[in-house]
């Protein structure tokens, strides 16, 4: 198990350059979810720290010492891949110990070693078996058992569970999370899946434009979104966001309606902000307060429903436990609770 | 209910004699077109060739054309110059498969790889094989003639030949002009054929080996070959059965020269059957052809079934 230390790593292909900048320190053991839209840069500062690909500025450190001119065969990682990248004419077993019997390891160890991660991961009647004749979910346990008989330095999962259904993919999430306390390994998990990188991570790093937006525990990027970006990619469904001009510590839409606020925000009177507040922390008012909204849709997921409203022509979604929301039509009123309003600034920058 | 009214329908079928005949020939009508035309090409053209093999046809003699059994075999069995031709053949094709192969994989591994005017470099390594191969027996031939060509003053210069000489008339290297011939002329079957096999390998599974601990040889051996394997084994069992029955360039480089020291057996049927003129003869040799490289094709299919099967 080793550190990770990433400084001013920049990545670029000709003049187009993709990764600005990127710094990070993985401490040992961490679970480390890099997560943002396509094409922001996740897949390929794993692909840089597996070695896959060139670093074109900055220093990649493992356990303390620079990797960049290492091949990926001595960086002493191991990776998963999306497609699982098995080994299609060798059967379970020898997809497993291919590294080990790369590296002349004695039979006996590799024959423990196989064995070992099989039991962990149910393999075990699989062995003698080519990965055509597994299933999706049995040839990702297949990847992750070829990435456990190592024991590496670290673990680099690069969009593992995004060719299993939805179904299987809660059990693998599950699996990777049981794993990870069991082995305590190092690893980095790309995905594009906000919900994975919450249940997973100790530390989450939102990924976008090839610039790391913010690093932090999952629940503080849902609480204290750094910026527009993160607020609007964490959480589902998404935050709402509302243009608003500041004025006697209050929050004032087009039309003049007032929201409060907790407590005044340091800018200018009349400035221009966004208020952010998520789905599920705004209520409906019945009291004949709040503001009024246009019910577009209802949306029931089950556990809630999600209303889609319009206030004064601002879409507005509303995430509400109570099962009278689906009946409600016309013209409703919705309030902000003050305690769970997030203020951007011009650029975008939360504000507190 | 409904089987009643079937058969009672069948037994009474009303409709007129010629449409029940068109309506049951429809399907060999559809595929009339297509088997007349390979039973006249083919089937017609080979029956007669195989008849040809029991009877005495000499263009020269106007009294032949008789059926004679297995006059022909028994003469080929006693033929030295046949038994040559067959181990010239097993030479000719062995080499010149094997290099072209070799060669093959070493330029499709070289094309894998993206550079700068690939597309380009690819397209001109066809041009070879849509030489027609008449034309590069030819050029070949005088490339091999220490007169107008460069080859021989080379490998004088080299120090590989005592005095610039023609191979193609010496009996101990003569059968070296057409192999070389050929392996320029055959070796961008293999290179694109290996190629369209080795682009269509996943790229992540080499990084998932260079990941476990794989060197460039390991990965060779580890995910290319067995990729490759299907492709090579059908390649090279229909290059072994064209370039055994690949007469042309011998043919015209050395007409099977020195003393017969080039002579294949392809080559032989083309001299008995247009030189000495001799037709039967000629047919018997070709049926003994046709029945080793069947047996070949067999083998190599049962070993290939083998092969799939154990998976």
């Amino acid at each position: 198990m080793a550190s990770i230390q990433i400084e001013k790593l920049e990545k670029s292909y000709g003049h187009v350059s993709v990764l600005h900048g990127i710094d990070l320190d993985i401490r040992d053991g961490e679970f480390i979810v890099l997560v943002g839209p396509s094409g922001c840069g996740k897949s390929t500062l794993l692909r840089m720290i597996a070695g896959l690909e060139d670093v074109s500025r900055g220093e990649i450190r493992i356990d303390g010492s620079r990797v960049n001119e290492r091949h990926p065969k001595d960086r002493d990682i191991a990776m998963v891949f999306q497609s699982y990248a098995l080994y299609p004419h060798m059967n379970v077993a020898g997809n497993m110990s291919y590294s080990l019997r790369l590296r002349k390891t004695a039979k006996e160890k590799i024959g423990a070693a196989v064995a070992g991660a099989a039991s962990k991961l149910g393999l075990e009647p699989l062995l003698e078996r080519r990965p055509k004749a597994l299933s999706g979910g049995q040839r990702q346990r297949v990847a992750m058992g070829r990435a456990i008989v190592r024991e590496p330095k670290a673990f680099l999962f690069d969009e593992p569970l995004s060719n299993l259904d939805a179904r299987l993919r809660e059990q693998m999430r599950a699996e990777i999370k049981k794993m990870h306390a069991d082995l305590k390994a190092t690893s980095i998990y790309v995905t594009h899946d906000q919900i994975e990188a919450m249940t997973l991570a100790d530390r989450i790093v939102a990924m976008h434009g090839g610039v790391v937006q913010q690093v932090g525990s999952p629940l503080e990027l849902y609480d204290r979104p750094a910026n527009l970006f993160v607020a609007g990619f964490i959480g589902s469904p998404g935050m709402n966001f509302l243009d608003i001009i500041y004025r006697e510590g209050a929050a004032f839409l087009k039309d003049g309606s007032r929201i409060a606020l907790k407590s005044p925000a340091p800018v200018t009177e009349g400035s221009n902000l966004t208020l952010g507040i998520r789905p599920e922390h705004m209520t409906i008012a019945t009291d004949g307060t709040g503001i009024a909204a246009k019910v577009e849709l209802a949306e029931p997921t089950g556990f809630g429903i999600i209303l889609h409203l319009s206030v004064h022509g601002v879409p507005v979604k509303v995430f509400t436990l109570d099962r009278q929301a689906l009946n409600m039509g016309g013209e409703i009123a919705v309030s902000f609770p003050a305690q769970h309003i997030h203020l951007f600034d011009g650029e975008g920058r939360r504000m507190d | 209910m409904t089987m009643t009214a079937d058969t009672l329908g069948r037994r009474h079928d009303r409709r007129p004699w010629l449409t029940r005949l068109a309506h049951a020939s429809e399907p060999y009508l559809y595929s009339a077109p297509s088997l007349i035309l390979i039973i006249v090409v083919m089937l017609v053209p080979l029956v007669i060739g195989i008849s040809y093999a029991f009877r005495d046809i000499q263009l020269l003699n106007p009294f032949s054309g008789g059926f004679i059994g297995l006059e022909h075999f028994r003469t080929l069995s006693e033929d030295p110059a046949f038994y040559g031709a067959l181990r010239n053949t097993l030479w000719w094709t062995g080499a010149s498969v094997v290099l072209q192969f070799f060669f093959g994989l070493v330029l499709a591994l070289l094309l894998d790889k993206p550079f700068w005017g690939r597309g380009l470099v690819q397209a001109l390594v066809f041009l070879p094989w849509a030489v027609p191969s008449f034309l590069a027996g030819l050029n070949w031939a005088w490339l091999f003639n220490p007169v107008i060509g460069p080859i021989p003053h080379w490998l004088f210069g080299l120090g590989l030949m005592d005095q610039p000489g023609n191979i193609l008339s010496d009996p101990h290297y003569a059968m070296w002009g057409p192999i070389i011939a050929n392996v320029w002329w055959g070796i961008p079957f293999f290179a694109i054929t290996l190629l369209a096999a080795l682009q269509a390998i996943p790229r992540d599974l080499y990084e998932a080996a260079s990941i476990d601990g794989a060197n460039w040889f390991q990965r060779f051996l580890s995910i290319t070959l067995p990729f490759l394997a299907p492709t090579i084994a059908i390649t090279v069992l229909l290059r072994t059965v064209w370039i055994s029955n690949f007469a042309d360039l011998i043919v015209v480089m050395t007409g099977g020269g020195p003393a017969d020291r080039t002579q294949i057996v392809a080559s032989y049927i083309f001299t008995q059957a247009f030189k000495a003129l001799d037709f039967g003869y000629a047919s018997a040799i070709a049926l003994v052809l046709l029945v080793l490289l069947l047996a070949y094709s067999m083998l190599i299919i049962l070993l290939r079934q083998t092969l799939l099967n154990k998976d």
